[in-house]
């Protein structure tokens, strides 16, 4: 075992190896290079430390009283008041006048809808939503809820949602109304109004048809209405596939039947089409099980999470994915087992002759060799293989022909049908509909009466597009659930429900319905945008002859449960969606369509020169939609950790050459204007890429929690369209990087928490040592635990060899573990959002985190290694691993932090006295102390009350002076015991699941009883990768720090260009080569 | 010289100041040497008995019309919380029952308000503890071993302290689970 020291010298001596300035940035491939983690580029680019010299821009908010002295008072004056009286609160017991029926206080109910396109399971408890599940038979969640789902409780407990709807009079200022009045007045203004326009979220349910049904019902015109989704991802498939077979729709992406994914640009696992869907089946077809692993050959111009999962990755410049997927497809086309009629074949070799000097163009520049685009079209051939193309993030200018490139590839390797399901299996339906932006745009001022539901153009459109004219030219009637920029513009701003207190649905997929119905009464005076519309349509005198939404959308179930040809009357039909949550209906099979010309609308745009900006969806705000949500705020973004933050993301080598620095604030200047934000060096980016996250730089005054949080990258941008799907671009276009000689902290959390570089942090095997080495279930029983010797025995003690641990009483039934498969892990941090949902984890502002005050039970750790230029990128989650020999408990002087009959590592909240000994002792940096009350946050920066209602009642919230740190869900531990012992049987496994594991869209944690060999974390446990952290190789004789954590985790497989395919199936080890990788 | 008395001065305010604040969030003219976490006469709680809405006689439910525990605490057997009953249960009866009786009177017009009676909690656990009323009452035992003997009470007062060391010795005798996090979470 070396020391630490050892470990960093080892550091210095190999950092030549991976900083590469000689190295072509192009270089072909990321190659298997086992070295050295890094988690920050100063630890391989030293000069690109934040510079201590220059200013900080950032000038911390400083406290009237200085902080020593605040403290020297607070604590005489709260002595001088404790020999007062402090007594307890006398609390009231209020029960209902009336229980609902199946209900019982203490109990939580369950329903199932429809969130965030995911089929959730919302947990009530006394009639308000504590978690958002995922539901586990709807087919594209499969269990997982989507961050944006989970994340809903703060938005609909949120401080700052209006709770009274307002109305504009004549020239004052809005005021505060009541709802009959808005009807009046809304019933009044839409008879005068002589054209009558809606801008409404994207959607694919029966929502569409309403507001069809609702302008026709006044007198106007369907067309009037404008679908608007910025994730452009669906307008563009599309529109490609309109062009292309001359049918609406997305395929659905099928990776459990896919050995081979090549990926131009593609982000199905930021946020592409189906995210909980595509990431699902991902994980299950294309990590390593059973001896196979799939390979994801991903061609990118910035690191996106995706990305970082690539088996192999080429980098490339943005704007580039059409010439490298048309490359492909030549190369695909040169090959006579290319799969295709001859009449498709002919059509595709007519774009790709004519596109042929771009083709070549790019493959010099890039230094594509022929040599790999043969060997990748051969692959694709000759595997089950799939192309996946086009940015969902951003939205480029030949976004929609990246697209078309992306069918014929797949046309060519035989996709469709098997692996892109469309008519045999249903497609998805596109929530957005092509061209309706650009029309909306064009359109817009032509209209005296806008409605704009439940989107915010003014901050989401770029400001190049006009919106703001088309905005305030005319009477807007903005309806939102949040307070967003569009509403300034407004006559009427109508509070409308959260997603978690409305009705609705969604089409999903063809033929797959998903029902929305309400969890909670709505808690902020709110209505329904569909209703105030049906409400204000009956005061004008023109009813649509529903009472409310809700009849409306059953009248239109009615149909779906006519062409369902159920035999059962129609309520218990919708009784069991209600349960449910949706339903699918037979699909009458067509064949798929031939591919047809589309040369002549084949017509690319000149890319630009010079460093151009991408600038992206935020993977966890999305288009800002989320920046009112702590939790989001503070999860921070997977690759580059920052919170409450915008950055802007270079590659570090690029940075070196322009001279500026990590933290530097810079000028981003556009063709269309200018922001300030500071730099990120990330590695992996193309030397011209200029990756910029949007949702944030909202407009202040609309929500204490984004104000003066980041700022707007679509600012650079002129306006620009793609011609085809007419959505507006926000990537492409040149901007300018100007130092301003200032710098602005980034609070990067990736900064704090570190475990001083030690090796044997993330071993990874390459594919033929995990193939030779994989355990069939039936030889489990023979291989030992990783540390057998905690089995509980006679006598129940622990293990001998323990001298500093007290000897405990094991249960004979249970001992609680984790197993976190990293080769699943994608690095999304759902598991954190889940986390802190779940136990009332505090969010604590910019500054806090700043200073390392970071209050997640669970993290995830970022590390790189390799070249800067195209790194391998590893993520690790860390939550407490439950030492069975944990050096936080030896060193508590109260023994507030203790071991359970069970394994876990308690933390007795009350028990505390705040003295950090445990923080300071534990290895893995999980302890996280309470600095303030956060409840009340008042030392934060954004000093905002936690809504009490937002809490989960069965977790204590704590108080400031005591450490805290993840409890392995210890709330639903004993849940899971008390329904069990009730029934008189022990757990079963997979009956209790922690909220990250519910969270995980990829399933890489595991939760159960590792005393139940059968369980499938005591399985996962014995696992040939499975390793316990900081704990060296214990077949070595190295025993690392020997904490003997319950937690473990399951080590990565990399290509080492060996087949995936079982070789051995024995476990035995002696003849294998060793892990490679992080072990040097 | 000056400038530190100045600032010396300015610090006394601000202590008295502060120490004022924190006086002002109390007051309600207990005997300031009880523990602060009794809101009754003492040490350990035991006999606190806040005065209620309206004397619900649990004597005359229990003994003489003879009415289980349960008919009322319903979800003791399944929930944390044994649960207080909703008015309906009160006027499952009490819309024909003893009708003349002042008390009745009052939960009439709450119910015709449809306004909940609005009790004070008696038996009132420090938000740290996780008591769960489901387990207990599985494994047989008997409201009163906690509670008292309620059947002998009007309205309820606190018959045991409730303090941790109570509830260790009990657990120690039964053979319960005695971990922190039984209880702390």
């Amino acid at each position: 075992m070396r020391s630490i020291d050892s470990d960093l010298r080892g550091l210095e001596d190999q950092r030549e190896v991976f900083v590469t300035n000689d190295q072509p940035f192009e270089s072909p491939a990321k190659e298997f290079v086992p070295g050295p983690l890094y988690k920050n580029i100063e630890e391989v680019i030293p000069e690109l430390a934040e510079s201590q010299e220059i200013q900080d821009a950032s000038a911390a908010k400083k406290l009237p009283v200085d902080r020593r002295d605040f403290m020297r008072l607070f604590s005489v004056s709260a002595a001088l008041a404790s020999t007062a009286c402090v007594y307890r609160p006398v609390e009231k017991a209020v029960p209902y006048v009336e229980q609902p029926k199946d209900f019982v206080p203490g109990v939580a109910n369950y329903y199932a809808t429809t969130i965030d396109r995911v089929g959730v399971v919302v947990k009530t408890r006394e009639g308000r939503p504590v978690f958002v599940e995922g539901n586990p038979e709807h087919p594209l969640s499969q269990g997982s809820p989507s961050i944006m789902a989970m994340s809903e409780l703060q938005a609909l407990f949120h401080p700052d949602r209006r709770v009274a709807p307002q109305i504009q009079y004549g020239t004052n200022r809005r005021g505060d109304a009541n709802w009959d009045e808005v009807y009046d007045r809304l019933g009044v203004r839409l008879k005068d109004a002589k054209k009558v326009g809606f801008l409404v979220k994207g959607t694919t349910g029966h929502g569409v048809q309403f507001y069809k049904d609702f302008l026709k019902n006044i007198g106007q015109s369907e067309d009037n209405l404008y679908l608007y989704e910025t994730n452009g991802i669906y307008n563009a498939i599309s529109e490609a596939h309109r062009l292309a077979f001359g049918i609406d729709g997305i395929p659905r992406t099928d990776m459990r039947r896919t050995k081979l994914i090549l990926g131009v640009g593609a982000e199905f696992l930021d946020e592409g089409v189906a995210p909980i869907f595509e990431q699902k089946s991902w994980s299950v077809g294309h990590t390593f099980r059973n001896g196979a692993k799939g390979r994801f050959v991903q061609f990118e111009s910035r690191l996106t999470l995706t990305g970082g999962k690539a088996d192999e990755r080429h980098v490339i410049g943005p704007g580039d994915e059409l010439a490298v997927t048309l490359a492909v497809v030549d190369s695909l086309l040169k090959r006579s087992e290319a799969k295709g009629t001859a009449a498709e074949k002919a059509n595709i070799r007519a774009v790709v002759d004519a596109q042929r000097s771009l083709i070549d163009s790019t493959k010099q520049r890039l230094k594509l060799s022929d040599d790999l685009l043969n060997k990748l079209a051969g692959e694709l051939l000759s595997r089950k293989s799939l192309v996946q193309v086009g940015e969902s993030g951003a939205i480029s200018p030949n976004g929609t022909l990246v697209q078309l490139a992306g069918i014929m590839a797949n046309v060519l390797v035989g996709a469709y049908a098997e692996r892109l399901q469309f008519f045999d299996q249903g497609w998805f339906k596109s929530p957005g509909r092509a061209g309706d932006i650009a029309r909306f745009l064009n359109e817009g001022k032509t209209y005296d009466v806008l409605f704009v539901v439940n989107v915010d153009p003014a901050f989401t459109m770029p400001a190049s597009s006009g919106i703001a004219d088309i905005l305030k030219g005319r009477s807007i009637i903005s309806m939102q659930s949040m307070p967003c920029a569009t509403d300034t513009y407004a006559e009427f701003a109508l509070n409308t429900h959260n997603p978690l207190e409305a009705w609705g649905d969604e089409e999903l997929v063809a033929g797959f319905w998903s029902l929305q119905q309400p969890t909670v009464r709505p808690v902020a005076n709110s209505r329904q945008p569909e209703d105030i519309l049906l409400w204000a349509a009956a005061k004008m005198g023109k009813p649509m002859g529903f009472e409310d939404y809700r009849s409306y959308l059953r009248d239109k179930w009615k149909l779906v449960y006519k062409e369902s040809g159920i035999n059962k009357d129609f309520e218990t039909f919708f009784k069991a969606i209600q349960r449910k949550g949706f339903f699918v209906s037979q699909l009458s099979k067509r064949d798929m369509p031939a591919f047809g010309t589309v040369a002549e609308r084949f017509q690319p745009l000149p890319l630009k020169s010079g460093m151009r900006l991408i600038a992206h969806l935020d993977s966890k705000l999305r288009d800002g939609y989320g920046a009112d949500r702590p939790v989001l705020q503070e999860a921070g973004d997977g690759l580059t950790t920052i919170t409450w933050d915008t950055w802007v993301a270079i590659n570090p080598n690029k940075a070196r050459e322009l001279g500026v620095k990590y933290n530097d604030l810079v000028v981003v200047k556009g063709p269309g204007g200018s922001f300030e934000a500071s730099i990120y060096p990330l590695p992996g980016l193309h030397y011209d890429t200029v990756a910029v996250p949007r949702g944030r730089g909202q407009k202040q005054g609309l929500s204490r929690i984004t104000d003066g949080v980041g700022v707007d990258p679509l600012v650079a941008l002129v306006a620009e369209v793609d011609p085809l799907s007419g959505d507006p671009v926000t990537s492409g276009q040149t901007v300018e990087i100007i130092k301003t000689g200032r710098r602005y902290r980034l609070a990067a959390m990736q900064k704090h928490n570190d475990i001083a570089n030690r090796r044997d942090i993330m071993p990874v095997y390459p594919l033929a040592v995990a193939v030779a080495n994989v355990r069939k279930e039936k030889d489990l029983d023979d291989v030992p635990d990783l540390y057998p010797s905690l089995a509980p025995k006679e006598g129940d003690l622990r293990s001998p060899n323990s001298y500093l641990f007290p000897d405990w009483k094991a249960s004979t039934e249970y001992r609680w573990g984790m197993s976190i498969d990293l080769e699943r892990c994608t690095g999304c941090g759902a598991c954190t959002v889940a986390c802190d949902l779940e136990n009332n984890v505090p969010q604590i502002g910019r500054e806090q985190v700043l200073i390392g005050r970071e209050m997640h039970w669970i993290r995830v750790d970022r590390y790189f290694s390799g070249p800067v230029d195209n790194p391998e990128v590893s993520y690790q989650p860390v939550p407490c691993q439950h030492c069975n020999h944990a050096p936080c408990e030896a060193v508590c002087p109260v023994y507030a932090t203790t071991h359970d009959q069970e394994g876990l590592n308690v933390q007795t909240y009350n028990r505390c006295v705040g003295t950090r000994y445990c923080a300071n002792a534990c290895p893995y940096k999980i302890r996280r102390f309470n600095w303030f009350t956060h409840k009340w946050n008042v030392m934060g920066d954004r000093p905002i009350d936690r809504n009490p209602r937002a809490l989960n009642p069965d977790v204590t919230v704590r108080t400031r002076g005591i450490m805290e740190k993840c409890t392995l869900c210890v709330q639903r531990i004993r849940e899971g015991k008390h329904n069990a012992k009730q029934q008189g049987r022990l757990v079963f496994d997979g009956e209790i699941r922690t909220a990250c594991q519910v969270a995980c869209p990829s399933d890489a944690i595991t939760f159960g009883n590792l005393l139940d060999p059968n369980s499938r974390v005591a399985k996962n446990r014995k696992d040939y990768r499975a390793y316990l952290l900081l704990n060296g190789k214990p077949e070595l004789g190295e025993y690392g720090l020997k904490t003997l954590p319950n937690v473990n985790y399951i080590a990565k497989v990399l290509h080492d260009g060996s087949e995936g395919i079982a070789a051995g199936d024995g476990h035995d080890r002696s003849g294998a080569p060793g892990p490679a990788g992080g072990h040097p | 010289m000056a400038t530190v008395s100045k600032s010396f001065s300015h610090l006394a305010r601000l202590i008295m100041l502060m120490a004022l604040l924190f006086q002002s969030g109390c007051g309600r003219g207990q005997k300031f040497w009880t523990n602060w976490w009794t809101p009754g006469d003492t040490v350990d709680n035991v006999g606190y008995h806040p005065d209620q809405p309206i004397e619900f006689p649990h004597n005359i439910h229990v003994q003489k019309l003879q009415m289980n525990c349960e008919y009322c605490h319903s979800a003791a057997r399944r929930s944390s919380s044994a649960g207080i009953p909703p008015l309906n249960t009160c006027m499952g009866c009490h819309q024909y029952a003893q009708t003349d009786k002042e008390a009745i009177q009052y939960l009439n017009s709450k119910w015709k308000a449809k306004e909940p009676v609005v009790w004070t909690k008696v038996h009132d656990l420090p938000d740290f503890v996780r008591f769960t009323h489901r387990p207990h009452v599985q494994k047989g035992v008997d409201c009163s071993e906690c509670h008292g003997d309620v059947s002998q009470m009007t309205t309820v007062s606190q018959a045991k302290s409730m303090q941790m060391g109570w509830c260790i010795e009990c657990h120690q005798a039964n053979q319960a689970p005695i971990s922190c996090v039984t209880c702390h979470y």
